[in-house]
């Protein structure tokens, strides 16, 4: 049959509801009003962790939810970081999908916010506050997602399940970890969508997109350095302050050796197909076996496209420094962290060793945290069904190729990799300037566009439409 | 003595005459039972320690409350004068005959805070451990002040006669708000505490190996100024690190500031300081302090290097010195902070030019991310430097002769002290203090450090110090 004459028994046969498909599709712009009313409603809820306090969210969600008539559930460890699970049921032909969001935020800097970051501000176009490209605008997208497949009676052949999960940032024991654990029968799913991919926009137009497949692993390292203690009026050759100064500035300048694998590999060869001839150059030079053709390369990532540059190796950011008490006091002890996020194969017990080497002070100890760490996994298959959607979305919704890539941040996703789902990273439109000009998540001026907002309800709704509609 | 000269007539009266005037004046100022002192002396100094007047907040008034007690005891008059309630400063006179003008005596109650972990005795315990007493203020400045509370309380309880009216004023906020004391003091109630000398911690006796080997008394100070730096990037996620970083930056500014040693530059006190100390030193030490006098470039600079790995004190003597003791950036280890700032304690050569100075910080930095700047850090008026000819100066001399076989050299303190206040008024003003061990900055039981220490020995032997030295100034037919 020719796609023509499909079209025309679907009309046919298939219910009027179901006309509102993806082509007829949902009334867009009419939707725009509602997506906002959710995305500020879960901006403005408080949900900075620590503490979190994911319950007052998703208690929101549930509300919504309830209201539409969708079995939605709160599940938990800790009363006040409860996580919400809802589900729409498919005929049972295939394993369910889930979608995600993280309800919980990173903490803020207050007074450096121009808007407050609660406030969810419009200005110019863009809405500014915490969460607003991590993780509110998945968590609105897949929401509005569960809200149309069930107003619009749209049949499934798989299970559509939407997870909410609090703690991403850092807690991930009572979020993710407490679901894969505990109540894994609940989220169980064949594939799975979450933050972690994107659509790059660069000066203004879209260029290609991420779908998220591998991820780098995040260690936390410590710095403690041990001096003696006294009157500021006497400086000391062994204050601790000027020894760890000088650890984290030659920390903070060194650079860990570049080292690609398959999925990092085809990601720059496949950039440098879409890209502009200069910057093609680029991706392609770090990719060369002449080390300073390479440096080159990733000195120029490294100052003009940061989240390339960390791509390319196992990267080390010192964000924390703590130090002394009073001004005329020499503290005996100062405290710094680094944040380093190890390609998949890095070997930690020979980074730990690396980075030893590097800071060269007795007087400067150096050890892992405690800190929360994420499973180091397979990636998915790229001839997935889901995969399939999203590439076929990529074109349909931005016109856009989309290109598989390892995110340098660590996502909930990891632990249900590690479970044998397949997971992929998904996420909206923002400009590939945007972060260092210090409007990317975690900064201080974290924003999304609107037009973006609401392009990324609809590339959602097509993705899990294609992967669990009926047919 | 017996009357057996009393009939000798002629010469020999005379003299047995001079003999009992002398003796009548030797009653009245009995010398003072010092091993049976040591009782009363630790229980005030101990009292004092265990009294958290840790600044901020301070809260001076618990120890005011407790000396007044004890003066109210012995009978010496005090009034206490608050700009704040909480951070009273006392002030107790006994009268002269007024033949000389006052001589003041100083302690101040506040202390640095403390670092409650690191300690190994807590800091408010006043432990006595191998014959030393461990606590904050245990010579920073509990030591003056119960030295100073003793001594008014011998006098009176002595009764000995004056021919200037001693006062003794213990004062807030000596570390870093003395606004509410020294301040306060000289602004408002200078008529109460004026005075032709005084006397405050500053100076002391310096031990090496164990035994005392010189004492310095304090004639001049450097002057503190905190500088800030701060540094600004651009925040983001700490998966992708930026080159903007602004700890890092920060990072890189404080390593290079904190190696840099500023010029060695010596004044008329500093330069008298060394050249004695050199004559009273080992050979292998004198040859340092004659090096670092010299005006070959390369022979001071090894002398320099020496004392800033061995005698970190000296080192400081000898230049504007930069202390960066405070760093504090970030506050979430996913988060790169825009925003990072460090804090430099910056103790200032008398004659150093502010602005210049800080034009030279900002050069070694040499990082426009990272902006360097005067903080609003308390800071100290200059002031006279104190005559080295004077009475006070010789009965110091004199006392540290007799008490520890000693010689005194003037010295300029690293640390500012109150009495720039009193000398910015022209007050003839002289740092003294107990007998520590050279040794013990660099090895961590120095005053601010986190294992403050006095050896119980020395306390003692300071009370002596201090009540001679203030008889010798003030005591009738002297």
């Amino acid at each position: 049959m020719t796609p023509a004459r499909i079209a025309l028994l679907l009309a046919v046969l298939l219910p009027p509801a179901l006309l509102a498909q993806p082509g007829t599709g949902p009334d867009w712009t009419k939707l725009e009003a509602e997506t906002m009313q959710h995305y500020q409603a879960v901006l403005r809820i408080d949900t900075r962790n620590p503490p979190g306090n994911e319950t007052v969210l998703v208690e929101y969600l549930k509300q919504v939810l309830d209201k539409e008539g969708i079995p939605a559930q709160l599940v938990g460890s800790d009363p006040k970081r409860s996580n919400l699970v809802a589900r729409l049921k498919g005929n049972g032909s295939k394993r369910p999908l889930l979608i995600m969001g993280h309800s919980d935020t990173v903490t803020t800097d207050d007074a450096k916010w121009k808007f407050p970051p609660l406030s969810a501000t419009r200005d110019g176009g863009y809405i500014y506050g915490r969460g607003t490209v991590d993780d509110k605008d998945n968590l609105t997208a897949a929401l509005m997602t569960m809200l149309l497949l069930k107003r619009l009676n749209v049949p499934l052949a798989r299970d559509v399940i939407f997870v909410s999960e609090a703690g991403e940032e850092g807690s991930s024991g009572i979020g993710i970890g407490y679901l894969v654990r505990d109540q894994f029968p609940l989220i169980d799913a064949e594939y799975c969508i979450a933050e972690g991919g994107g659509i790059v926009r660069i000066g203004g137009a879209v260029k290609y997109a991420t779908v998220q497949t591998l991820e780098k692993i995040p260690r936390g390292i410590e710095l403690v350095s041990r001096g003696i203690s006294g009157h500021g009026s006497v400086p000391l050759k062994s204050n601790a302050i000027v020894h760890l100064a000088a650890a984290v500035a030659r920390v903070g300048e060194w650079r860990p050796e570049v080292r690609f694998n398959e999925t990092t590999g085809s990601y720059f060869r496949k950039l440098a197909t879409v890209s502009p001839p200069e910057v093609a150059k680029i991706y392609r030079d770090v990719l060369s076996s002449d080390p300073k053709v390479q440096r080159a390369a990733d000195d120029w990532l490294l100052e003009n496209e940061p989240r390339h540059s960390s791509m390319l190796r196992t990267s080390v950011s010192p964000n924390i420094f703590n130090g002394g008490y009073r001004s005329n006091v020499i503290p005996s002890e100062a405290k710094a962290t680094l944040d380093v996020r190890a390609l998949p194969d890095e070997d930690p017990a020979k980074f730990l060793e690396q980075v030893k080497r590097v800071v060269n002070d007795p007087a400067v100890d150096v050890r892992f945290t405690g800190q929360n760490e994420r499973p180091a996994t397979a990636p998915p298959r790229l001839d997935s069904d889901v995969y399939k959607a999203l590439e076929a979305a990529g074109t349909h919704v931005y016109n856009t190729i989309t290109l598989p890539t390892m995110s340098t941040g660590a996502t909930d996703m990891a632990q249900l990799r590690a479970k044998g789902v397949q997971c992929y990273g998904i996420g909206s439109a923002t400009d590939f300037e945007d972060p260092p000009k210090g409007f990317g998540a975690h900064s201080d001026q974290e924003r999304i566009l609107e037009s973006e907002l609401h392009r990324f309800v609809r590339y959602n709704w097509e993705v899990v439409t294609a992967v669990a509609g009926a047919r | 003595m017996t009357l057996k000269g009393l009939v000798a007539g002629g010469w020999g009266l005379a003299v047995a005459l001079a003999i009992f005037a002398a003796s009548r004046l030797l009653v009245a100022q009995t010398p003072p039972d010092w091993k049976a002192l040591e009782g009363e002396m630790m229980r005030h100094y101990q009292a004092v320690l265990r009294l958290d007047t840790t600044n901020p907040p301070g809260n001076e008034r618990i120890a005011v409350e407790y000396l007044k007690q004890v003066l109210d005891a012995a009978g010496v008059p005090n009034q206490i004068f608050a700009l704040d309630a909480n951070r009273p400063n006392l002030v107790a006179r006994l009268k002269g005959s007024g033949r000389k003008r006052p001589l003041l005596v100083m302690g101040h109650t506040d202390t640095v805070t403390v670092d409650a972990a690191k300690w190994k005795h807590s800091p408010f315990s006043a432990t006595r451990e191998d014959g030393y007493v461990y606590a904050r203020g245990a010579v920073d400045d509990k030591d003056n002040l119960a030295a100073a509370l003793m001594t008014m309380v011998l006098l009176k309880r002595n009764t000995v006669p004056l021919d200037r009216d001693v006062i003794f004023l213990a004062e807030s906020g000596e570390e870093g708000n003395s606004n509410f004391g020294i301040q306060h003091m000289v602004a408002q109630h200078y008529a109460d505490i004026e005075a032709e000398y005084c006397f405050a911690e500053g100076g002391g006796v310096t031990r090496i190996g164990g035994e005392p080997k010189f004492a310095t008394v304090q004639a001049t100070e450097k002057i503190p100024r905190g500088i800030e730096l701060v540094a600004k990037g651009i925040s983001g996620h700490g998966s992708v690190p930026l080159k903007s970083n602004a700890i890092v930056h920060l990072a890189s500014a404080v390593a290079r500031v904190g190696e840099w040693r500023p010029d060695v530059r010596l004044n008329e006190t500093t330069g008298t300081y060394f050249r004695r100390l050199a004559s009273i030193a080992p050979p292998e030490t004198a040859a340092r302090y004659r090096d670092v006098l010299s005006a070959d470039p390369k022979v001071r600079a090894a002398a320099d290097d020496w004392l800033f790995e061995h005698e970190p004190q000296h080192s400081s003597m000898l230049r504007t010195s930069v202390s960066p003791n405070i760093f504090s950036g970030g506050y979430r280890s996913n988060v790169i902070p825009s925003e990072a700032k460090a804090t430099l304690d910056v103790r200032m050569l008398p004659d150093e030019d502010p602005a210049k100075f800080l034009a030279e910080v900002n050069r070694i930095i040499n990082d426009p991310a990272v902006e360097a700047r005067f903080g609003a850090q308390n800071t100290r008026p200059p002031g006279t430097v104190a005559r080295v000819d004077s009475e006070p100066f010789k009965a110091i001399e004199a006392a540290n002769r007799r008490i520890y076989n000693v010689p005194t050299l003037p010295t300029m303190s690293t640390f500012a002290t109150d009495m720039a206040q009193l000398r910015a008024k022209g007050m003839q003003c002289y740092g003294i203090g107990p007998a520590v061990d050279l040794e013990d900055g660099p090895k961590g039981f120095g005053m601010h450090s986190d294992q403050e220490r006095l050896l119980e020995s020395e306390l003692y032997r300071f009370m002596r110090f201090n009540y001679e030295v203030v008889l010798a100034l003030a005591a009738a037919g002297r």
